[in-house]
């Protein structure tokens, strides 16, 4: 890359905390946050799923929000994020005023479109329907509500391209940034469950009622979570101008489509493939550089043969440590690429690999994933790539070093 | 089972709009080279048996076998069907 | 950069610049958008589980590809408000009438944004860089703006950038509880699908040229002020603005022409196009196509496209002959 990429800040929320915290602890005592759904109010109550335990009322109050104000639990769990970001970065409001917000969704505000649709369609007239709730509805909103909390953003815009938008947020971050657009930009991306996408994925008969088993033999399916990830991402010149300490390197990213079918990845994993493979080509590193893979493994039965087969591509048979954590949180669809990517910088500040929660069978008898907290780990690590896979072999592939 | 019936089911639930009952073999193979069909109308197909025949499928893979034809999934359906 | 084609599907005649000499009227305050012919594009089995915005979307990209002979950009971006609502709506509405059950993967599938995008790229076997913005009004500028930036930079040479929203009754009829259409004297709440293939490199066909795209979020005047200055406006420039008979949309419009573009003349392009989240994306379309026919007030040689939405984010696009 042309210009150095850092990381002044970050914040995260999932079902294993609020907070960089409870997440890192978390992680290192392998203490999982999926659980039988107990939040979202949906007929499924035997789905397992990666909530934010916590109700809107308590984020808003967390927030000093007034408790009568209209807002999605999208907006919430990223409100939360960002000012831990915001935080850790120091950034003033005049800092924040030139700077550009990115967040990836998909959800939006679908978790109150879908209690009062009805409502909103109704022949007789939606009178004393929460019509406000109309206005929040899509991606934009969602993303404006929550950069609004934080101050007054240059820009803002949102990425939608499913499972990997919090990733690809990191993209066009980047490249704002090298190119001179500006200095600074906070990308991430945040998603509440919804019943919407919950009974989605069931449709698609890709969710396990059990606790999900990434890059297990007997994996059955994921189990959808819920949170929230923004990063701050500067020009090390501009980092370096306001005496910001730098907690990570963006070193690398790539992007590219699978181009095999909406929601099943190719059995050689073209498009995974290109984007790890555009991500180490960008840094100027070769495959043996890279010390942990933070995998998408959603633990589908079709995603996560795909995905190594694409690793294979790479990294031939010389696997580096791979892992996925989604047996900590679920799966966080857009917000997954940012979620962890917090993970990644958290497991280069702290040197420890996390772990495939569940994990038992090999996919392949040399597949093992990293399944053992070790307080010191056999190579020291330096450099991470973390994945992020959405519908429509929407493939990227993001490269972060120590600071 | 009535033959002609499910095959206006599958032409509903797929949205085949340009067959007829008549365009669908009893015996031709539904995926790959027979109507081209792909993962997600199985899934729609499984929506089918629930709805109509109440049957429920847990594990998608074994619509490969079931809907290799008409005639075979009619036959799953009669020894399956619980309305 | 070089526009080098752009096709609509709209309420005017699609895929084709009729409205240019001839255009539609629409006097209701909404109107669905004229489907051209989609077997050129779509086969009957492919089609089969495709809502109306995602047929538009292969009709509008495959056409702008053939016009301009490539095969297989080099990227493509997508802006969409809604994605494609009537997959959503369809599965939502199951949901909400009839239980968590029974319901139909194919909707949920297509309700994803990024459907639209990555329908294109297994349609035309392209693994280059996909990515697709969803942020309201500016949706479409959002991904114009990720295309400019790459391709300023040289990481791509071309790429084809689009914009789609499809509107249903029923979200009319939500978007008419909240006042933001359907109010007395405003355009028509439409529809919108444009696909546009931007190069680096000049064509014989070329039908502009692209200058700059910048995103704002609630700017002051000042902010206005700052960006317009930068962009170096050619005298004979004309302004595109989304103007649509809403008082306070109309009023923001205003409020920044008569402070910094007193005497710019104007382009109301929606008074041919009407309203929806993509509708800037024909005002580019229209800007593009009026600057190649000399068709613009004056002949002038520029239009700087202005987007501006309620909530505050804004965008400004400048095409040049």
């Amino acid at each position: 890359m042309s210009k150095r990429l850092v990381i002044t800040g970050a914040g995260v929320v999932s079902a294993i905390g609020v907070g960089k915290e409870q997440n890192l602890r978390a992680l290192q005592t392998m203490q999982g946050g999926v659980a039988l759904v107990s939040y979202l109010a949906t007929e499924h109550t035997e789905c397992r799923v990666g909530e934010v335990k916590l109700t809107n009322g308590e984020m808003m109050q967390m927030l000093g929000i007034a408790e009568d104000t209209p807002m999605v639990r999208t907006s919430l769990l990223g409100m939360l994020a960002l000012r831990e970001a915001v935080a850790e970065a120091g950034l003033s409001s005049e800092d924040i005023a030139e700077s550009a917000f990115i967040n990836g969704t998909t959800v939006g505000g679908m978790d109150m479109s879908e209690q009062f649709y009805l409502d909103f369609i109704s022949e007789t007239g939606a009178e004393g329907a929460p019509v406000h709730y109309i206005k929040t509805h899509d991606c934009g909103s969602s993303t404006d509500l929550i950069a609004d909390y934080a101050g007054h953003f240059a820009m803002t815009t949102s990425i939608s391209t499913a499972c990997s938008s919090a990733a690809n947020a990191f993209v066009l971050g980047a490249r704002m940034i090298e190119s001179g657009e500006f200095d600074r930009v906070v990308v991430g991306g945040s998603e509440c469950l919804s019943k919407f996408h919950l009974n989605g994925f069931n449709t698609l008969m890709i969710l396990d009622q059990e606790p999900c088993r990434p890059l297990d033999a007997t994996r059955a399916g994921l189990n959808l979570g819920e949170g929230a990830a923004f990063l701050v991402l500067e020009s090390e010149e501009a980092a370096s101008r306001r005496g910001a300490r730098v907690i990570g390197v963006l070193e690398g990213f790539g992007n590219a489509c699978d181009a095999f079918h909406q929601t099943a990845s190719s059995a050689d994993g073209e498009g995974a493939f290109l984007a790890m493979s555009q991500a180490l080509a960008r840094a100027g590193v070769r495959p043996s550089d890279v010390d942990y893979v933070n995998c998408h493994g959603t633990g589908t039965p079709n995603n996560d043969p795909s995905e190594i087969a694409a690793m294979r591509r790479v990294f031939g048979n010389a696997l580096p440590p791979f892992s996925s954590t989604k047996g900590f949180t679920g799966h966080t669809t857009s917000a997954s690429g940012s979620i962890e990517a917090v993970f990644c910088l958290l497991a280069l500040s702290h040197q420890f690999l996390p772990v495939s929660l569940n994990w038992s069978q090999p996919i392949e008898p040399d597949l093992i994933p990293v399944t053992q907290q070790t307080s010191v780990p056999a190579r020291p690590i330096r450099r991470i790539l973390c994945n992020a896979f959405g519908f429509g072999g929407n493939d990227t592939s993001l490269l972060f070093s120590k600071s | 089972m009535e033959i002609e019936k499910l095959k206006e089911q599958i032409i509903d639930a797929l949205n085949l709009e340009d067959l007829t009952p008549a365009d669908i073999e009893d015996d031709a193979p539904l995926f790959g080279e027979g109507l081209g069909l792909d993962s997600i109308d199985a899934l729609e197909l499984i929506v089918l048996m629930e709805k109509f025949y109440g049957i429920k499928l847990q594990n998608p893979a074994e619509g490969k076998n079931i809907f290799k034809s008409v005639n075979c999934m009619a036959a799953y359906i009669e020894a399956n069907r619980t309305k | 950069m070089y526009v080098q084609a752009a096709n609509q599907i709209s309420i005017q005649n699609p895929l084709s610049e009729e409205w240019i000499d001839a255009p539609l009227t629409c006097s209701d305050s909404y109107c669905r958008a004229q489907d051209p012919d989609f077997k050129p594009y779509v086969s009957p089995i492919e089609g089969r589980r495709m809502g109306k915005v995602l047929k538009r979307a292969l009709a509008v990209s495959l056409k702008t590809l053939r016009d301009t002979g490539i095969e297989h950009p080099d990227a493509i971006i997508t802006g969409t408000g809604l994605g494609s609502v009537e997959s959503t709506e369809a599965f939502l509405l199951d949901m909400c009438k009839n239980g968590e059950q029974l319901l139909k993967p194919t909707h949920f599938m297509q309700s994803t944004h990024n459907t639209i995008g990555s329908l294109v790229a297994i349609q035309t076997k392209t693994h280059g860089y996909n990515s697709t913005y969803s942020h309201k009004q500016i949706s479409f500028e959002s991904a114009l703006y990720d295309a400019f930036v790459q391709l300023r930079a040289g990481e791509i040479g071309n790429a084809l950038v689009e914009g789609h929203d499809g509107t249903t009754p029923s979200y009319f009829r939500m978007l008419e509880l909240i006042g933001y259409v359907g109010n007395e004297g405003q355009v028509a709440c439409s529809e919108a699908s444009m696909a546009t293939l931007i190069s680096s490199t000049p064509s014989d066909s070329d039908l502009c040229q692209l200058k700059a795209v910048k995103l704002m979020h609630r700017p002051s005047i000042d902010d206005w002020k700052n960006a317009i200055a930068r962009l170096d406006l050619p005298s004979d420039t004309v302004v595109f603005t989304g103007e649509n008979g809403h008082a306070a949309n109309d009023r923001l419009y205003s409020d920044v022409l008569t402070a910094l573009l007193p005497d710019v003349p104007t382009v109301r392009y929606k008074q041919w196009f009407g309203e929806c989240y993509s509708a800037s994306a024909l005002g580019f379309y229209a800007a593009a196509h009026l600057l190649k026919a000399g068709k613009l007030p004056g002949n002038a040689s520029a239009a700087l496209l202005l987007t501006m939405d309620l909530d505050g984010d804004a965008a400004l696009t400048l095409l040049a002959r």
